[in-house]
């Protein structure tokens, strides 16, 4: 964020929000938060009010780190995996638990923002499962699909699902009168204006949905990888809590945040893409 | 292109009458809103023959039934008594008419372009003629270079203009129009009315144009029918005949023609909103 003279560089075409102040707001403020924070830590460590076991200082953090991301002693960076590894695999869980979750989310959604009894049919449902938290229903999950993949991926899935669903029903039953009239009006068929004017003006809210799923998908990926979770970011965390390693249970910890804000990042990215009429009609 | 093949077959089969393409014919119609203790009714009874080529004008006070006897005409509601006849037949969305509402109703994840395409689709053109027939209907009200701008990018009023130009893309025989040009300025509104009149006028198709502005009617219609208000009837049914065609608009709306005319009007209009 500086430049070699030591000067901040102001991110990139942001809308101008004026001269230094926008400077200091986009790059300095967030980097100097940053920087507190880490100093707090510090000092916290240092005060020795806790044990290193409770309260690691920034460095043992930064060892610990090295030491899951390299292979040191022989040992290949955490129980045989590294870092990236780990993080991968369980980015890839998401992925397709996901994934699944947002696809049955949206086709719900559409046909209970259209089909009347069908909202009423499902609608108790998803508030029930949206109101449950993921570690209620894995146990089930594991009874029911053992303890490799499917009940890690079908845990992310359901998490994922009911935000979609919602969403995406409020979003299609929403749909402006003025311009189904409109269409039609034009010699539109049903499927027409399903098509043509249902989906993209649901498609904001719809997309404000799938942010929130994979935001909830992330939050459960340590539920999802408690049992049999190792490869996998969220077993590592488990599986180093077990083992009092806090400095891996801390990295584990950054790694899934840091990930989770990126993704978020290019999500809302990928939203200014696909509907930049947002907020202007 | 095939519709102004049928609208040739229809004429010759049916000769000069009420089921020819662009005819509108409403018989004793009536539209309540509601049921039982709290219907009112909005319209009727009206009786009123559009013959095709008629630039007809429906004027009258706010709340006096024009929009619905508009929405009856394109398909949208069903008379709560009598008939309505587009062309000879019950009217349908989409195949009876072309529309224009009172805000344009573009589709804002579309540009000016897709809006087009999507009602020349709707059309069933095939997609070959798309960007000729496009180019065309863009220059027809005066939007050439317009085609990839989005419609938050363009003026209130190129935005009425695209949706003339979307409404006229199925070439259909009739075109409805609901008080388009209410929210524009003054400036902007002339110049519309003036494009108006030479688009329909060079097309020849049947126009049903509703407003609450006597200047407005005057100046468009070639009969202005004016509506009493709760329940709208007819008030008076007035022929204008004012030049059409090749006219100086400046000119025809200094004319004294012009301004008796206004003053029937206007002076219909505020007797039938006083009723």
């Amino acid at each position: 964020m500086t430049s070699p003279a030591g000067v901040p560089v102001p991110p990139a075409p942001r809308p101008p929000a004026r001269g230094a102040w926008a400077r200091v707001r986009h790059g300095a403020l967030p980097f100097g938060s940053l920087l507190l924070a880490l100093a707090l830590w510090q000092l916290l460590a240092a005060s020795g009010t806790w044990s290193e076991t409770l309260v690691p200082p920034p460095a043992r953090v930064w060892d610990a780190f090295v030491d899951v991301s390299t292979t040191h002693d022989g040992v290949r960076g955490y129980n045989g995996t590294y870092l990236i590894e780990h993080l991968g695999i369980s980015l890839r869980r998401i992925a397709i638990g996901a994934g699944v979750g947002i696809a049955l989310g949206v086709l719900f959604g559409l046909l209970m923002g259209t089909v009347g009894w069908m909202r009423s049919l499902f609608e108790p449902w998803i508030t029930f499962l949206r109101t449950l938290p993921p570690l209620a229903y894995f146990s089930l999950l594991v009874i029911w699909l053992g303890i490799d993949e499917e009940p890690k991926v079908t845990l992310l899935a359901m998490a994922a699902f009911p935000p979609v669903a919602v969403s995406t029903t409020t979003a299609v039953a929403a749909v402006p009168t003025s311009l189904v009239e409109a269409a039609r009006a034009l010699g539109a068929s049903r499927w027409d204006v399903v098509r043509d004017v249902v989906v993209p003006s649901a498609l904001p809210e719809t997309l404000t949905g799938v942010r929130l799923a994979v935001g909830v998908a992330y939050s459960s990926l340590v539920a999802a990888e408690l049992v049999n979770g190792l490869p996998g970011i969220g077993g590592m965390v488990k599986d180093a809590a077990n083992y009092n390693n806090t400095p891996v249970v801390l990295v584990g910890i950054i790694a899934i945040g840091v990930s989770g804000l990126i993704i978020d990042g290019l999500l809302l990215r990928l939203e200014r893409a696909v509907v930049p009429w947002r907020g202007r009609a | 292109m095939s519709s102004r093949e049928t609208t040739k077959t229809t004429e010759g089969l049916e000769g000069a009458g009420t089921t020819r393409a662009g005819s509108v014919r409403l018989d004793r119609i009536t539209h309540r809103y509601g049921r039982g203790g709290e219907a009112f009714t909005a319209v009727g009874p009206v009786d009123l023959t559009i013959p095709a080529g008629e630039f007809l004008v429906l004027v009258g006070a706010s709340g006096c039934g024009k929009s619905t006897l508009l929405r009856l005409i394109a398909g949208f509601e069903q008379p709560t008594q009598g008939s309505v006849r587009v062309s000879g037949s019950e009217p349908r969305p989409g195949r009876a008419a072309g529309v224009v509402f009172q805000t344009p109703r573009l589709f804002p994840w579309r540009t000016v372009r897709g809006n087009i395409d999507l009602a020349l689709r709707y059309a069933r053109v095939p997609r070959a003629q798309w960007s000729e027939r496009r180019a065309e209907l863009l220059a027809r009200v005066g939007l050439e270079g317009t085609e990839k701008r989005r419609v938050w990018e363009i003026s209130g009023g190129q935005r009425q203009r695209v949706a003339i130009a979307r409404a006229l893309a199925a070439e259909n025989p009739l075109l409805l129009l609901d008080e388009p040009f209410a929210a524009l300025d003054a400036l902007t509104r002339e110049r519309l009315q003036e494009d108006v009149r030479r688009v329909t006028d060079r097309t020849g198709r049947t126009t049903v144009f509703v407003t609450h502005s006597a200047d407005e009617a005057v100046f468009l219609g070639s009969r202005v029918v004016v509506l009493t208000k709760g329940p709208g009837t007819v008030a008076l049914d007035l022929p204008i005949t004012l030049p059409r065609g090749d006219v100086d608009a400046e000119e025809l709306r200094n004319s004294r023609e012009f301004a008796e005319l206004r003053g029937q009007v206007s002076h219909a209009v505020k007797a039938a909103a006083a009723a």
